[in-house]
């Protein structure tokens, strides 16, 4: 696999949005994403981890450019993207899709589903009418709805069928890379792993690559071949899942990782968590040296002056000075 | 005697489309100290059954029959003593909603009241049910978020809900709902809300505080994962029935029910790690309204046979009280069942 190209290859990417804007006092900003890189590669997925506000929604957006990037560089295929004028981004746009949290909100309910899954492809002014037609019928059946669902409105199904629906307009212009922002976690236990299970065999046919959000660390586990954990706007940690799950090198990974409800009571009872103390500190007042060094058991003096930066470790990465 | 039984509860909604008996005939208890889990997927019951309870219920929704003996007190509204004056039901319940049964809910952003101080809301109850000053109902509330774990709490006392992190809410919930010294609590999925890291901490502190004021819980989830954290016993609902109930081990080791083994295996629990795919319950959970006469799970079920369409099981113990209701645990006897239930 390293040989390949990767699909998308994230240097130094940062996002930083405007904070209590202000004429006479100079402003303040919120560091949703400081300085990531990361590279996905062809049929791989890779799962994002964190809490909420650590800035993983925000990275996944910054790539596809639904947010303009405030430093660093997107290469997608070899391509540099990230300064690309909007009409030449959209030959790129057709090939990286999204696939959002709640499927009652990323529907518009006054279309059909027939309209819903055409209308990228009418944008893209692909196949004529009937092509398009038949083009969405066999999408619906793809994702496992019923090509007659096509003249419904997206109120007649339920929350896991309107995920496929979703899903379905997502591949309506065959891209190669998808972002899966949350698809599960709106559904109900019984449905997740329908999508899991049905997110799996799309990728398989079709070869496709995903960055794959989530905060339930089991489902990521299933479904990634690599995870990256990202704490207040920083990557921390990011290798192989099954090394990442059963080596966490950062303290913050051993945490989160050990927070995680495991539904096995016998093994609920014999894991030792390891607690950490305080909360996520304010991302506008972020801590100087390394991000984590507010919570972290195992600080040091010198994480308090500067970030650590990724070390690798065969293939495995971290950003802690334990490892430097 | 258990601190609350609950015995053949139905509750009906009434809706333009037509009733929906959202839960049906529903029994279970538990002990003083006790944690049961109650687990189940959207439009289970899960909730209704505890707003029930409280008499919280929405404006159409009722209870249809059963009983709900708290301490040996019905506090159904159906319940004799109240001759059906839904004042009197009221008054009565007064009394025990906040004091003797505290609520813990999902969201703490929407519970709060955004524009009153959190130390108002917490000294509300307080003052309310134990007529004290408003002095001694702030050193008992300062004492309260001392324990739940809220730092600096004479500051913090007369600061807005915004001005807290989605945990400290959750943990002012947990203070509010302490407040009155409560017996029972119920936590209707207090951790959804929360990231892994807040959740472990808010169940640590659940747990801590149940043991040491000696309450008992109920939390309602849909998460296998929390239950195993901290339940003993697990009711496992399905379209309004109980279908499954146990202590934690046997829910988990000595599965009987189809839908929970769906459930364990859809979560990846028997699984290993790795791309397999999941077992997956096929089908999505059953319209209420349109329910056929036998078992709800039916259509969904890897396992089901023909007299599971038209009649419903009978419920079936194995051990103490591990009980599973499907027709595969009581086919010897379904002669019997079908003319009880044609009868």
């Amino acid at each position: 696999m390293r040989e390949q190209e990767p699909v998308i290859k994230v240097r130094h990417l940062k996002k930083y949005f405007m904070a209590n804007r202000h004429i006479l006092k100079p402003s303040d900003y919120v560091k949703a994403v400081d300085d990531v890189s990361l590279e996905i590669y062809p049929g791989e997925t890779v799962g994002l981890v964190g809490e909420s506000g650590c800035g993983k929604s925000t990275l996944a957006r910054s790539i596809i450019r639904i947010y303009e990037p405030t430093a660093g560089e997107v290469i997608y295929k070899g391509a540099d993207i990230t300064h690309l004028s909007n009409a030449k981004l959209r030959q790129y746009r057709n090939k990286m899709q999204m696939i959002f949290q709640d499927p009652y909100a990323s529907l518009n309910p006054r279309y059909t589903v027939g309209e819903i899954i055409g209308e990228p492809m009418e944008i893209y002014r692909m196949y004529d009418k009937a092509g398009r037609e038949a083009k969405v019928q066999e999408l619906l059946e793809l994702v496992g709805l019923k090509p007659d669902h096509i003249s419904r409105y997206p109120h007649e199904f339920s929350g896991g069928q309107r995920q496929r629906i979703g899903i379905a307009r997502t591949l309506a212009l065959d891209p190669d890379f998808i972002i899966c922002d949350e698809p599960i976690s709106a559904l109900d236990v019984s449905i997740q792993a329908q999508i899991i299970n049905l997110l799996e065999k799309l990728q398989d046919e079709r070869k496709l690559t995903y960055l794959f959000i989530a905060h339930d660390l089991t489902m990521v586990k299933h479904i990634s071949h690599k995870i990256g954990v990202m704490y207040l706007g920083h990557l921390v940690e990011f290798g192989d899942a099954d090394e990442v799950y059963s080596n966490p090198l950062h303290p913050y990974t051993r945490a989160l990782l050990s927070a995680a409800p495991i539904a096995d009571p016998k093994k609920a009872r014999e894991s030792k968590r390891i607690k950490l103390e305080g909360e996520v500190p304010s991302p506008i007042h972020a801590p100087e040296g390394c991000p984590f060094c507010t919570r972290c058991a195992e600080c040091r003096p010198e994480c308090r002056i500067t970030p650590p930066i990724m070390a690798n470790q065969d293939g495995h990465k971290v950003a802690c000075f334990k490892y430097v | 005697m258990a601190l609350l039984e609950i015995k053949n509860l139905s509750v009906d909604f009434k809706t333009r489309n037509g009733v929906v008996h959202a839960v049906r005939d529903v029994s279970y208890q538990i002990d003083t100290g006790q944690m049961l889990g109650i687990v189940g997927e959207s439009g289970s019951g899960k909730s209704v059954g505890m707003l029930a309870l409280m008499g919280l219920l929405a404006k159409n929704g009722s209870v249809v029959s059963g009983q709900m003996l708290f301490d040996g007190r019905d506090i159904s509204p159906l319940a004799e003593e109240f001759h059906g004056d839904m004042k009197a039901y009221e008054k009565a319940m007064e009394e025990i909603r906040g004091v003797k049964i505290g609520m813990i809910f999902q969201d703490p952003m929407t519970y709060l009241n955004p524009v009153l101080k959190i130390g108002t809301q917490i000294t509300e109850g307080i003052i309310k049910h134990d007529k004290c000053s408003k002095q001694e109902a702030k050193t008992r509330a300062i004492e309260l978020m001392k324990q739940v774990g809220i730092p600096s709490p004479e500051d913090r006392f007369d600061q807005y809900p915004f001005e807290f992190s989605g945990g400290m809410r959750q943990r002012i919930v947990i203070a509010i709902a302490l407040a009155c010294r409560p017996r029972l609590i119920i936590a209707d999925e207090p951790t959804t809300a929360l990231d892994v890291t807040v959740q472990a901490q808010i169940i640590d502190l659940l747990k801590e505080l149940a043991k040491e004021k000696n309450m008992a819980v109920i939390m309602i989830t849909h998460d296998l994962g929390v239950v195993s954290m901290m339940c003993e016993r697990v009711n496992i609902m399905y379209a309004g029935k109980i279908v499954e109930t146990g202590s934690l081990d046997e829910i988990f080791y000595e599965t009987k029910h189809p839908y929970t083994k769906g459930l364990l295996d859809s979560v990846g629990t028997h699984a290993g790690t790795g791309r397999q795919s999941l077992l997956s319950i096929p089908g999505t959970p059953p319209d209420l309204l349109k329910l056929h006469s036998g078992c709800a799970f039916m259509p969904r079920c890897r396992e089901a046979m023909n007299i599971c369409r038209d009649y419903q099981p009978a419920e079936v113990c194995f051990g103490a009280d591990h009980c599973a209701s499907c027709w595969h645990f009581c086919k010897d006897r379904a002669d019997e069942i079908v003319k009880a239930q044609e009868g």
